[in-house]
C-alpha cells in the first residue's frame, strides 16, 4: 500500500486515465469490468504509472458514459459490485498504485433517487437538493457549454411543473449547493469512498456547483467555500488524500481553485494543452511560452495536471477565435470531428500517426511542471472512430492482441459496449500491446522509457521552470530545478531539422549529460551552446558539474 | 565579411533563427527613424490582419543609420520580448542588417534579395520607408496577387498629385509603355512585391557591381520582369503621402531612370524591337488616381531653366541630336513663358534621339543623360500648363496623349537606331 | 675615283637599309592603323575635338594622320641610320639626338592627347553641371576648366620634351594662380547666395524656409 504519510504524492505521480468499461472484460459480457481492470494491472505496473484515474463506475443510464450518476454508493453492475472494486483497489495499491475516483458533485442523473424525490413534489424533502424556478430567465447570459445539443441551461418538468436548471445535458440535473443538506450527504458519500481507501477524487465540472442571479454562474466565491469545506474535512479524517479539480478555465481564474493550499490539491491545466498543438502545427513556441507566463504561481503544496487528449474533445474553449479557427483547419478538416467547440479525436490520429511528434508531445507532457496524465491506448497509439456518436469515438475498446475483439473480451464482436477499431492503420491488427510487447523500439517500449526515466528524478514534478528563449523560435526550451539538481529540455517544434544557440552562461563551466542515452555533451564555455535537432528531436540534459 | 559575401556572419545567424518563411517584408533604410517605425508597424498589423497563420518575417537593409533606425525596425518584432500583448498566432521576426558600401537602394534590394532566397520566401514585398500613409491593407493589396493569383511582380498605383511624378509621368512611363509593350503606371515602385520565382532570377543576374546594381535597380526589375515575360499586376494602394524632405536632385533622377532605360535598348534589344503582344498588366481596385489639391509650382523658373539650357548647351545637343528637332528646340526656347508649349510628339522625338546617342556614345554617356534634364523641364512645365485647370480625367487623358505620342514616334527610335549599320 | 670606289659599298649599304626601312615602315603603319582602328581611336579623338578639325581642313582622320606619322618616324630612323652607315662626320651624334628625342616626343603626344581628352570630358561635365544648377555663365566656367587643363598639359608636354620647361612651368603657374583668384573673386562675391542656400540646404535652418520660397513643391519621382 503506497504511503499516505507522504502527503505531496501527487507531485511525482505519472497518472493513467482508464474507462473501466473500455479496458478488459473478464465477465464476457462486452462490457469492461473492475476483475478485468484488476488482470491489466501488471501492465500497468510494467508501464510505468503509479495512479490510475477511473472514469465514473457509478450506476447509471449512461446517457453521458457515466457522468449521469444514478447511485453514488455503487458500482455499475456492468462493471461488477462493490466487492471487485474493493479486490481492485487493494491490488493496485499492492503494486504502489493510487486509485482515483471520479465524484461527479454538479449534477446527477436524472434517473437518481434524489431527483426523482426532488420532482415528485414541491414539499419534498429533497425538492431543494436540486435548482428550481418558475421560469426560465434566471441566470441569464450563463453560457451553455454543450452546444451542440443544448438550446437553453434550464429544461422543463412535465411532473413538477416548473423549470430545473442543468449546465450540461439536460437529463442531468445540478445539484443546489446551496442546500446544507445536500452538502452534508455529499460529504457523507466521499467517506463512503474514502473510508474503503479511494486516494483522491477527481471532482467534475467544479466551476459551476453555485449559482448567482447578476453572474455568469462560474467560479462564484460561495463555491470556493463549498471546496474549502471539503477539502478541511478530507484532510482533518484523511490526511494524505487528493483533490483534483477539472475547471476548464483560464490560469487567473484557475489560481483561485487551489485557494491557498485549501482547496484543490491538483487542477487540469485545461489552456495549455490545445497551444502544445498549436505549436507543433504552427512549428512556433509562441503559444505555450504565452500560455504559461500567464500561469500564475500556485501554493507550494499544489500542482498543474498536464494532459495531452482525454475522454472528452480537445476542449478549445480557451483559445481566441484566430486559435480555434486555426485548430479546426489544421486538426479537424472534416467537419465531423469537430463537437462543442472541440475536436473529438485521439493523440494518433491528430498528430497523422508520426511517431516523432508522439514522441515529441509526450516528452514535453512529461517534462513540464505538472502531473501528467496519460490517456489509455495512447501509449500505443491508438485511433479513433468519428463516426460514433458524441465522445465515443475515442472510447473504443483497449486493444490488447490481433485475436478475438482485439483481446478485449471473448463475448460476441457484436455484444460489445462499442465496435473495435477495425481500420488497417489504428485496427486493433495493426495496434496493440502484445505485438508492441515484442519490439523493443515501439512506441509502448519507448513510453516506459520515458515514464522511467521521468520518474528517475523528482525534478520533474517538483521543481522550478526557466525558460530560455533562444532565437530560434521553433525550439522550446527550459531548464527545471530542484535543490542541487537541474535539467535542460529542448524541443525542436519543427518538421526539419534545427541549429539553435541557447544561452547558457549561468551554468558555464558545468557538462551535459543526455538523460536516455547517458552520454556525455561537451562543456558550457562563454559562447552560446549550440544544439543541431533533427525534425521534431527533443533532449533531456542533466546540467553537472564534474 | 567573408569575401564574395554580401551577408554578414550576424546576419546569416539571425536569418537562421527566422528559418524558412512564407512572407518576406523588405525595408531598406537609411536615416528614416521619423517615419519607419510608423511604416514597419503598419506592416506588421497588415501581416496580422491579412496573413496571420503565414510564416512571416521583416527584413531591414540599412546603409548606416545613426538616427535609431534600425532599433525602431526591430521593435516590430513578436516574440517573448516584443508585441506580446498582440494577437498574432506566430512569432514575427523584424530584423536588420548594415549592408556593405555606401548606402544604395539596390545594395539594400540585393541584401533582401539574398535573404529572400536563403528563407526560401514563397512571396516578398518591399516597402518605402517614407510611406507614412502605408496602411495594413496594402500588405495584402501587394501580396495576395503574388501569393492567390500566381503574380511574379505586383507593383503600385497611387492616388497622387497630379504634379507628382513628373517624370515618371512624362518620360518613364510613356517611354516603358512604347518600348515594351507594357503599360505599368509605376514602373519605378517604392513599394511592390514579387514571387520567389522573379525573385531569385533577378538575384542571380549580374548586375549588382554595375550602376543599375546600385540606383535605380527597381526599375530594373521591372524592365526584367516585363522582358521575362513574367505576370505583372498592379494593386491600387491608396493616397502616397508628399514626402516631406525636399524634391529629390533631378539628375540623379534621370540617371536613375532615363539612364537605366537607354542601358536597357543595349541589354534588350530583342524584346523592344519588332512587334509584341503587349504584356498584360491588370490593375486590381483602380480608381481614379489623381488629386488635384493646389500646389505650389515655380513655372517660371522651369521656363528660365529651359532656354538657359537650350542656350548654354548648344554644342553639345547639336552632337545629340538630329538638326530638325535641335532647331524646334532652340525655337521653342524663344517663346514666351504663358506660350511655351513642349508638344508630346517633339518630347518623344527628343527622347528617342537621346537614347541613341547614349547608345552610341557620342558624348560620355552619363554626359547624355544630364543633358536630358534643361530638356525634361520644358516637358515639365507644358504639363503644368495644360493640367493646370484639369478635372481628373483630362489628367488622364493627356497622359495617355503623351503615351501615344511615344508609340506613335517609335519606328523614328527603330531607323536612328538600325541607321548606324 | 678610288674614294668613289670606297665609297661606294656604304652607298649601297645605305640605300638597302633605306629600302628595308621602307619596307618596315610600312609595315608599322599597318600595324598602327589596325591597332587604332580596333581600339575606336577616332571615335576617341571626337571628344578632344580633334576629329571636328581635322574635317574641316579636309585633312585625313587622325588614325590615318597618326598611321603615316608612324611611317615617316620610322622611315626617318631607318634613313637616319643609312646616313650613318656613310660616315659622314659629326653625323652620328645627330642620329643619337634623334633616338634619344623620340620616345620624349612620343610620350608628350601621347599626354597631349590624352590631356585634350580630359580638357573635353571635364569642360562639358562642368558645363552640364553648372547648367543643371542653375548657376551663371556656365560656358565661361567650362571654357576656364578647358583652358587650365589644356595649360596644364602643354606645360607638361613641354616639360617633357625640356623646351624652356623652367618658363612654360612658371608661366603656367602664374596664369594658374591669377585664373584660380579671379575666379576666387568672382565666385567668393557673386555666388555668396549660392553658398547660402547651399549650406542652408545641407545643415537646415528657419531661414531655409525662406529660400525654399523660391522653390516649387515638385517630385519628379
Amino acid at each position: 500500500m503506497p504511503s499516505q504519510q507522504d502527503s505531496l504524492w501527487y507531485k511525482d505521480a505519472v497518472i493513467y486515465q482508464v474507462h473501466v468499461r473500455s479496458f478488459f472484460d473478464s465477465s464476457g459480457d462486452g462490457n469492461g469490468d473492475f476483475r478485468g481492470l484488476a488482470q491489466k494491472l501488471d501492465y500497468l505496473h510494467e508501464l510505468g504509472i503509479n495512479a490510475v484515474w477511473l472514469m465514473p463506475f457509478f450506476p447509471s443510464p449512461l446517457r453521458d458514459d457515466g457522468y449521469d450518476i444514478s447511485d453514488y454508493r455503487s458500482v455499475n453492475p456492468l462493471y461488477g459490485t462493490l466487492e471487485d472494486f474493493r479486490s481492485f483497489l487493494d491490488a493496485a495499491h499492492k503494486r504502489g498504485i493510487r486509485v482515483i475516483i471520479e465524484m461527479v458533485l454538479n449534477h446527477t442523473s436524472d434517473q437518481h433517487p434524489w431527483f426523482q424525490e426532488s420532482r415528485s413534489s414541491r414539499s419534498n424533502p429533497r425538492r431543494e437538493w436540486y435548482v428550481w424556478s418558475d421560469t426560465d430567465t434566471k441566470y441569464k447570459g450563463t453560457r451553455i457549454i454543450f452546444l451542440d445539443t443544448e438550446l437553453s441551461n434550464w429544461a422543463w418538468d412535465p411532473v413538477s411543473k416548473q423549470y430545473y436548471w442543468h449546465r450540461f445535458f439536460s437529463h442531468q440535473p445540478d445539484l443546489n449547493w446551496d442546500n446544507p443538506a445536500l452538502r452534508e450527504e455529499i460529504w457523507n458519500v466521499m467517506k463512503f469512498w474514502l473510508d474503503m481507501g479511494v486516494d483522491a477524487f477527481r471532482l467534475d465540472a467544479i466551476p459551476y456547483l453555485v449559482e448567482r442571479e447578476g453572474t455568469n454562474c462560474e467560479n462564484l466565491p460561495e463555491t470556493h467555500e463549498v471546496i474549502k469545506d471539503l477539502r478541511a474535512r478530507m484532510d482533518g479524517e484523511y490526511p494524505g488524500r487528493m483533490l483534483l479539480a477539472e475547471a476548464n478555465q483560464w490560469p487567473a481564474d484557475l489560481r483561485a481553485y487551489f485557494g491557498n493550499g485549501d482547496e484543490f490539491h491538483m487542477a487540469f491545466h485545461f489552456p495549455l494543452m490545445p497551444r502544445m498543438f498549436m505549436g507543433v502545427k504552427l512549428e512556433d513556441r509562441k503559444p505555450i511560452t504565452e500560455i504559461l507566463k500567464q500561469t500564475p504561481e500556485i501554493p507550494d503544496n499544489c500542482q498543474w495536471c498536464l494532459f495531452l487528449r482525454n475522454h472528452d474533445e480537445l476542449t478549445l474553449e480557451m483559445v481566441t477565435d484566430l486559435e480555434r479557427d486555426y485548430m479546426y483547419d489544421e486538426y479537424a478538416k472534416d467537419k465531423a470531428m469537430r463537437l462543442n467547440l472541440g475536436i473529438r479525436r485521439r493523440l494518433a490520429p491528430l498528430l497523422d500517426n508520426d511517431r516523432r511528434r508522439i514522441e515529441l508531445m509526450n516528452g514535453m507532457l512529461m517534462s513540464m511542471p505538472g502531473t501528467p496524465i496519460i490517456y489509455y491506448g495512447d501509449e500505443i497509439g491508438m485511433g479513433d472512430n468519428i463516426n460514433l456518436g458524441d465522445r465515443n469515438g475515442v472510447r473504443t475498446p483497449m486493444q490488447w492482441d490481433g485475436g478475438w475483439n482485439g483481446g478485449f473480451s471473448p463475448a460476441d464482436p457484436e455484444m460489445l459496449y462499442s465496435p473495435i477499431m477495425l481500420n488497417p492503420v489504428y485496427g486493433y491488427h495493426s495496434v496493440n500491446v502484445q505485438s508492441q510487447k515484442r519490439f523493443e523500439h515501439s512506441l509502448l517500449a519507448w513510453m516506459r522509457r520515458l515514464i522511467k526515466i521521468r520518474k528517475s528524478t523528482s525534478v520533474f514534478g517538483r521543481g522550478s521552470m526557466q525558460f530560455l528563449y533562444p532565437a530560434n523560435h521553433r525550439v522550446l526550451a527550459y531548464v527545471r530545478k530542484l535543490g542541487a539538481e537541474t535539467i535542460l529540455v529542448v524541443n525542436n517544434l519543427s518538421s526539419s531539422a534545427q541549429a539553435v544557440e541557447l544561452d547558457l552562461k549561468a551554468y558555464k563551466g558545468n557538462i551535459l549529460v543526455e538523460m536516455f542515452g547517458r552520454n556525455v555533451f561537451p562543456r558550457i564555455g562563454d559562447l552560446p551552446y549550440l544544439l543541431t535537432m533533427g525534425p521534431y528531436q527533443f533532449y533531456w540534459f542533466k546540467i553537472r558539474r564534474i | 565579411m567573408p569575401d564574395g559575401s554580401i551577408l554578414s556572419d550576424e546576419f546569416i545567424r539571425e536569418l537562421i533563427n527566422v528559418g524558412e518563411v512564407d512572407i518576406l517584408v523588405g525595408v531598406p533604410t537609411q536615416n528614416d527613424a521619423r517615419t519607419v517605425g510608423q511604416v514597419v508597424q503598419g506592416v506588421r498589423a497588415g501581416l496580422l490582419k491579412y496573413f496571420p497563420r503565414a510564416r512571416s518575417v521583416i527584413i531591414n537593409a540599412d546603409g548606416g543609420s545613426r538616427d535609431g533606425t534600425r532599433d525602431l525596425v526591430r521593435a516590430a518584432s513578436i516574440n517573448d520580448t516584443f508585441g506580446s500583448n498582440l494577437p498574432a498566432l506566430r512569432t514575427l521576426h523584424s530584423i536588420s542588417t548594415q549592408y556593405e558600401g555606401p548606402p544604395a537602394d539596390g545594395t539594400a534590394l540585393h541584401t533582401i534579395l539574398a535573404a529572400a532566397d536563403l528563407l526560401q520566401a514563397k512571396a516578398c514585398a518591399v516597402v518605402s520607408p517614407g510611406s507614412t500613409s502605408l496602411e495594413p491593407e496594402w500588405i495584402e493589396r501587394l501580396l495576395h496577387p503574388v501569393i492567390r493569383e500566381g503574380m511574379d511582380l505586383v507593383l503600385p498605383v497611387y492616388r497622387r498629385h497630379k504634379f507628382d511624378g513628373l517624370l515618371i509621368r512624362n518620360l518613364v512611363y510613356p517611354l516603358t509603355r512604347a518600348l515594351y509593350a507594357c503599360s505599368v503606371r509605376e514602373p519605378y515602385p517604392s513599394d511592390y512585391a514579387f514571387s520567389s520565382n522573379l525573385g531569385t532570377n533577378f538575384l542571380n543576374q549580374d548586375l549588382w557591381t554595375q550602376e543599375q546594381g546600385r540606383h535605380g535597380t527597381e526599375l530594373w526589375l521591372t524592365l526584367s520582369a516585363i522582358v521575362g515575360r513574367y505576370k505583372i499586376s498592379q494593386s491600387f494602394l491608396g493616397t502616397r503621402g508628399r514626402l516631406e524632405a525636399p524634391p529629390s536632385d533631378l539628375v540623379k533622377a534621370m540617371r536613375e531612370t532615363a539612364g537605366l532605360l537607354f542601358c536597357s535598348l543595349d541589354c534588350y534589344p530583342g524584346a523592344w524591337k519588332g512587334a509584341h503582344e503587349p504584356l498584360p498588366a491588370p490593375c486590381s481596385g483602380c480608381q481614379p488616381a489623381v488629386s488635384l489639391e493646389p500646389m505650389r509650382v515655380n513655372r517660371k523658373r522651369l521656363h528660365q531653366m529651359f532656354t538657359f539650357g537650350i542656350s548654354q548647351l548648344e554644342p553639345v545637343f547639336a552632337s545629340i541630336l538630329s538638326g530638325p528637332t535641335h532647331e524646334e528646340l532652340k525655337r521653342l526656347a524663344s517663346v514666351p513663358e504663358n506660350e511655351f508649349v513642349l508638344p508630346g510628339p517633339l518630347w518623344a522625338r527628343t527622347v528617342y534621339e537621346f537614347a541613341v546617342a547614349y547608345h552610341r556614345a557620342v558624348i560620355g554617356r552619363d554626359h547624355v543623360v544630364q543633358a536630358l534634364v534643361p530638356l525634361f523641364r520644358g516637358r515639365a512645365l507644358t504639363f503644368l500648363q495644360e493640367n493646370r485647370e484639369a478635372s481628373e480625367t483630362e489628367v488622364e487623358n493627356n497622359l495617355e496623349k503623351v503615351c501615344q505620342a511615344f508609340e506613335a514616334e517609335k519606328p523614328s527610335l527603330l531607323q536612328l537606331w538600325d541607321g548606324e549599320k | 675615283m678610288q674614294g668613289f670606289a670606297r665609297f661606294l659599298p656604304r652607298v649601297l649599304e645605305m640605300l638597302v637599309i633605306v629600302l628595308v626601312g621602307w619596307v618596315i615602315a610600312i609595315l608599322l603603319r599597318a600595324v598602327a592603323r589596325s591597332i587604332l582602328k580596333i581600339a575606336r581611336f577616332d571615335k576617341l579623338s571626337e571628344h578632344t575635338g580633334a576629329t571636328q578639325l581635322l574635317r574641316g581642313a579636309a585633312l585625313p582622320s587622325l588614325t590615318e594622320l597618326v598611321s603615316r606619322f608612324v611611317f615617316w618616324i620610322a622611315w626617318l630612323g631607318f634613313i637616319l641610320v643609312g646616313i650613318s652607315v656613310l660616315g659622314v662626320a659629326g653625323f652620328d651624334e645627330h642620329v643619337a639626338t634623334f633616338f634619344e628625342f623620340l620616345p620624349r616626343l612620343v610620350v608628350s603626344l601621347f599626354i597631349l592627347f590624352f590631356g585634350l581628352l580630359a580638357a573635353s570630358f571635364f569642360s562639358r561635365a562642368v558645363l552640364l553641371g553648372a547648367v543643371n544648377a542653375n548657376l551663371p555663365s556656365p560656358r565661361i566656367i567650362s571654357w576656364a576648366v578647358r583652358t587650365m587643363i589644356i595649360l596644364f598639359v602643354l606645360s607638361m608636354a613641354f616639360e617633357e620634351l625640356s623646351i624652356s620647361s623652367r618658363t612654360v612651368v612658371v608661366a603656367f603657374g602664374m596664369t594658374f594662380g591669377a585664373l584660380m583668384f579671379g575666379m576666387a573673386l568672382a565666385f567668393g562675391l557673386g555666388g555668396k547666395d549660392l553658398a547660402r542656400r547651399y549650406l542652408e540646404k545641407k545643415f537646415g535652418s528657419e531661414s531655409g524656409a525662406v529660400a525654399r520660397e523660391h522653390e516649387d513643391e515638385l517630385s519628379a519621382l
